[in-house]
């Protein structure tokens, strides 16, 4: 079972897994849940399910052991003369701080180990031969557990929330082991905050045939833009991403942006997969994108595009450290000799720039993924220094920034910025991507483009119209919805002739329009790698 | 209220804050705005705005920012 | 239960009519007639198809192996028989049981002949449901054919027209020589087949018996694809299905390849003069069968004979 889009997923784990949970009483459907979680991690990764279920066992005896200091905190504060109450309160806050710092070299730590070692160790033989000195570290290499990079920032945030009381430690096993380990969020998850997931799941309510559809549908039309769009895009991008100095400057833009439209198409139409198998189960995950591709500025880009992963890195990074005591003496400082609109930009981007080579390292244990972070990091900084020279101008100009045409100029400046991020994303090694944008620079020519040699690397005619119409169609959706329609409600509203002459259309489209079978290369599910 | 208006507006004068209601699910305000609304806060008020607090509920509204600042007063 | 019941009754009534649509969508989709042109894939294996009927002998499936070592006009020079092999690039076993279904249909062979490296090929879950569907909604295989579709998609088949004049057969007269130290090492190990595939055979073994047709597994020469441990798999999997194996590789008298003329990707494939010793080898086979007769004299085959010359001049230039 490569992906949620394998026949192994959609025909049999899944219909299963529904078809048994409808037909077994309450109490047994979260089993159900629980055992189909499991068989998918299996089917996937084999007997690195172990990794898995040691991090489930780690969370959950760490939480007792937090609630566990509190209570006799609590204990021993009440017992206590008023004036040793700061002593006792400052020694739980130790205890506590003690426990989540275990817990965070455990399964932070244990997924560095897993994923980086190698190229910590291999860069650190670099620099001893650089250093002219034998280069000894031994290099591993380990096989990955699916979704460990997506399940051990869950693991890590239900415990950084018990620590902050936002939450109860879990007594239950199970349904932390649930939490952690839902198969739709498995495998590019969302990922999930307990709150929002874990009671839900162990409620595990009963099927309903509203969920059903909804559930049915979003799977559809995930299928739809993995299977049309992204894998249509696959054979040109391999093409010129290895082999990109047989190509122009001009046909390498073009590969950033199809690059771009593909990674959104294939990350998204899998988390629509994902919310949409358990949407059939009535479990809500949290929305993964809100059309990322309207933002105005890469701040907002970043607030819309895998949104998890973003509130993931703002709750537990960005806000502890620019919000930590010498952070915020910092600010202070900075506001007195920089004044209230520079002074903060100082220290909320030191915080920002940790959020940032973070999320490069998230990505994978490589230079040009560094770059990547580095690259929006560089990108909202300065976003942030302009800024209030922007309202200025604007004002002094009285251009209204609310007219459309000024809105339309930031949207298209910020998606010609993501797409110039996502070639060094996608390059195969930072000296590539470099001398990919080089070649952009240097050597551009809009004659391939005009004479259509573009359609002899790997997508033809037909399939850029085809590309581009449904580009159209999810512009038109994605209107709609800023505007709030609710599509998906929309649809399970109407009458059933209407409803099952829209899932046939949809189906047929697929069928037809799907870039599978012979001459065409599925694209593996692209986050799924991280 | 008045005094917590006047701050929001030095810091974003193109913001509508007295009527906005999704000053965060609508992407009016950036993570640095947060950073510096917090520092302002803290002055102004003698509060500490911990973590836990900073979450898009308390920040949607200049209501629900003055309502987060009272409780932190009492609770002071 | 009743709710279930209904529920049930209404998922399958949709399923009814969704594969109504697709197999009615699947006239549009399907390929005219057999050539690259009306969008039909592996148009040389397929070639068959435009063969007259009943004209054929003896069909081969089989991948690369089997399109480079096994020449059907060669066969026909030696004993007159008429063969035809259904040879394509990385076949798989679901595929090779499409392609003799697609023969069966015009041709009614006495002999079928497995080239067995097919047999040892992984084949991912994908492909196995692909092939199988699509037997019944062939626009799951040609749904690509949108950008090509012209006013003749919406008329029925024109008839099959094209076939191959080497009859699946590819020629490559270039030599590069192989390593063949550790080939063929003896050994008592055997390399196991996959479920699937087994059971694959299984099904091409029922196929062939079901059209009065005999299945033989061939083993064609290659230092780079064939060792002991997978003729043992094979040998062992016809001993339980009753099969008979001939396997080119240990039989060095017969068939006697020099490894460092007889290929000419360093052992992977045979070349031409190969081939010829596969072919000789195999036309005595045929021959010893009795199963078929010369139809050399025959006026209907004359074609064979003028395909024959051309052949061997194109040979004799190559070489």
């Amino acid at each position: 079972m490569a992906s949620y889009f394998s026949p192994q997923y959609l025909a049999v784990l899944l219909p299963a897994t529904v078809g048994l949970y409808a037909i077994t009483p309450q109490r047994a459907r979260r089993v159900i849940l629980l055992l189909a979680s499991y068989a998918f991690f299996w089917a996937v990764s084999g007997s690195l399910i172990v990794y898995l279920l040691f991090s489930t066992l780690s969370i959950h005896h760490l939480g007792l052991w937090l609630e566990l200091t509190a209570r006799n905190g609590k204990e021993r504060l009440a017992l206590a003369e008023s004036d040793q109450r700061k002593a006792i309160r400052a020694g739980i806050q130790r205890q506590q701080r003690g426990i989540i710092l275990l817990a965070v070299v455990i399964h932070i730590g244990l997924l560095l180990t897993l994923k980086y070692s190698h190229f910590f160790l291999s860069n650190g033989n670099a620099l001893l031969r650089f250093l002219h000195m034998p280069a000894i570290l031994p290099v591993p290499s380990f096989l990955l557990p699916i979704g460990i990079s997506f399940y051990t920032l869950q693991a890590v945030s239900y415990l950084i929330d018990v620590y902050r009381g936002k939450i109860q430690a879990d007594h239950n096993l199970f349904r932390l082991a649930l939490f952690l380990g839902f198969f739709p969020q498995m495998m590019e998850g969302p990922i999930c905050r307990y709150e929002q997931t874990a009671q839900r799941l162990w409620e595990a309510p009963p099927m309903c045939w509203n969920n059903f559809l909804l559930g049915g549908q979003r799977i559809l039309w995930g299928i739809i833009k993995k299977m049309v769009v992204a894998d249509r895009l696959n054979i040109f991008i391999l093409n010129v991403f290895s082999d990109y100095d047989q190509y122009n400057g001009s046909i390498i833009a073009v590969a950033a942006i199809c690059y771009t439209i593909q990674l959104y198409m294939d990350f998204s139409g899998t988390i629509d997969v994902a919310l949409g198998s358990a949407q059939l189960f009535g479990v809500a995950l949290p929305e993964n994108f809100q059309r990322p591709f309207f933002s105005r500025t890469i701040s907002e880009f970043w607030q819309r595009w895998h949104i998890t992963l973003g509130t993931w890195f703002k709750d537990y990074i960005f806000y502890p450290v620019s919000m930590s005591k010498p952070m915020k003496k910092l600010t202070s400082k900075a506001r007195k000799r920089f004044g209230p609109r520079y002074g903060p930009i100082l220290t909320s981007s030191v915080a920002l720039l940790c959020v940032w080579l973070c999320n490069g390292l998230w990505h994978g244990s490589a230079w040009n993924y560094i770059f990547f972070g580095l690259y929006h990091f560089a990108l909202i900084f300065a976003g942030n220094l302009v800024q209030p020279l922007v309202l200025t101008v604007t004002e002094r100009l009285h251009i209204d920034r609310n007219h459309i045409a000024y809105r339309l100029m930031q949207t298209l400046r910020t998606c010609v910025l993501v797409c110039i991020g996502e070639l060094f994303f996608r390059a195969e090694g930072l000296k590539n991507g470099l001398k990919m944008a080089w070649r952009i620079v240097t050597d551009w020519s809009f004659s391939p483009i005009l004479k259509g040699n573009l359609f002899a690397y790997g997508i033809d005619g037909p399939d850029t119209v085809l590309v581009a119409l449904f580009l159209v169609f999810l512009l038109v959706v994605g209107i709609m919805q800023e505007r709030g329609v609710k599509l998906g409600e929309t649809l399970v509203s109407k009458s059933w002739p209407v409803r099952i002459a829209v899932y046939y259309a949809a189906i047929c489209f697929l069928v037809i329009f799907g870039a599978y079978g012979i001459g065409y290369i599925p694209v593996d599910p692209i986050y799924a790698g991280f | 209220m008045e005094q917590l208006l006047e701050i929001l507006e030095e810091i974003r004068p193109d913001l509508d804050f007295a009527n906005c209601q999704d000053l965060i699910d609508g992407h009016h305000l950036n993570s640095l705005d947060i950073i510096s609304i917090v520092a302002e806060l803290e002055d102004a008020f003698d509060i500490t705005v911990p973590t836990v607090e900073v979450i898009p509920h308390n920040f949607n509204s200049a209501q629900n920012l003055w309502a987060m600042i009272q409780r932190l007063q009492e609770e002071g | 239960m009743v709710k279930i019941a209904k529920t049930l009754l209404g998922l399958a009534a949709f399923a009814l009519g969704l594969l109504v649509i697709l197999y009615g969508l699947s006239f549009l989709f399907i390929p005219k007639n057999n050539t690259k042109d009306a969008g039909m894939e592996e148009v040389i294996a397929n070639g068959i198809q435009g063969e007259p009927e009943n004209s054929i002998d003896v069909v081969v499936v089989g991948d690369s192996e089997s399109y480079f070592s096994i020449s059907p006009l060669l066969i026909w020079k030696d004993t007159g028989y008429t063969s035809y092999v259904c040879g394509s690039g990385r076949q798989y076993l679901s595929y090779s049981k499409t392609l003799l279904e697609r023969a069966f249909e015009t041709q009614s062979p006495k002999l079928v002949i497995l080239e067995t490296l097919c047999i040892y090929r992984q084949i991912p879950a994908k492909t196995v449901v692909m092939d199988e569907v699509s037997r019944y909604l062939p626009i799951l295989r040609y749904h690509d054919r949108w950008k090509t579709m012209t006013r003749e998609d919406f008329s029925p088949t024109d008839g099959n027209s094209y076939t191959t004049p080497y009859k699946g057969y590819r020629l490559s007269s270039a030599a590069s020589s192989a390593d063949a130290t550790n080939y063929m090492a003896y050994t008592d190990k055997t390399a196991s087949i996959p479920v699937l595939n087994r059971l694959l055979v299984e099904q091409i073994q029922e196929l062939c018996e079901e059209h009065g047709a005999k299945l033989l597994l061939l083993s064609t020469p290659s230092t780079v694809n064939w060792n002991y441990q997978r003729h043992n798999g094979i040998q062992q999997l016809a001993d339980e299905l009753g099969l008979e194996y001939i396997d080119l590789n240990t039989k060095t008298q017969e068939v006697p390849i020099d490894w460092s003329k007889d290929t000419f990707d360093r052992g992977d494939h045979l070349n031409h003069t190969g081939t010829v010793k596969v072919s000789q080898f195999l036309a005595k086979y045929l021959e010893g069968t009795q199963m078929f007769s010369d139809r050399r004299g025959d006026s209907k085959y004359a074609s064979w004979n003028t395909l024959l010359q051309d052949y061997e001049a194109e040979v004799a230039k190559a070489s």
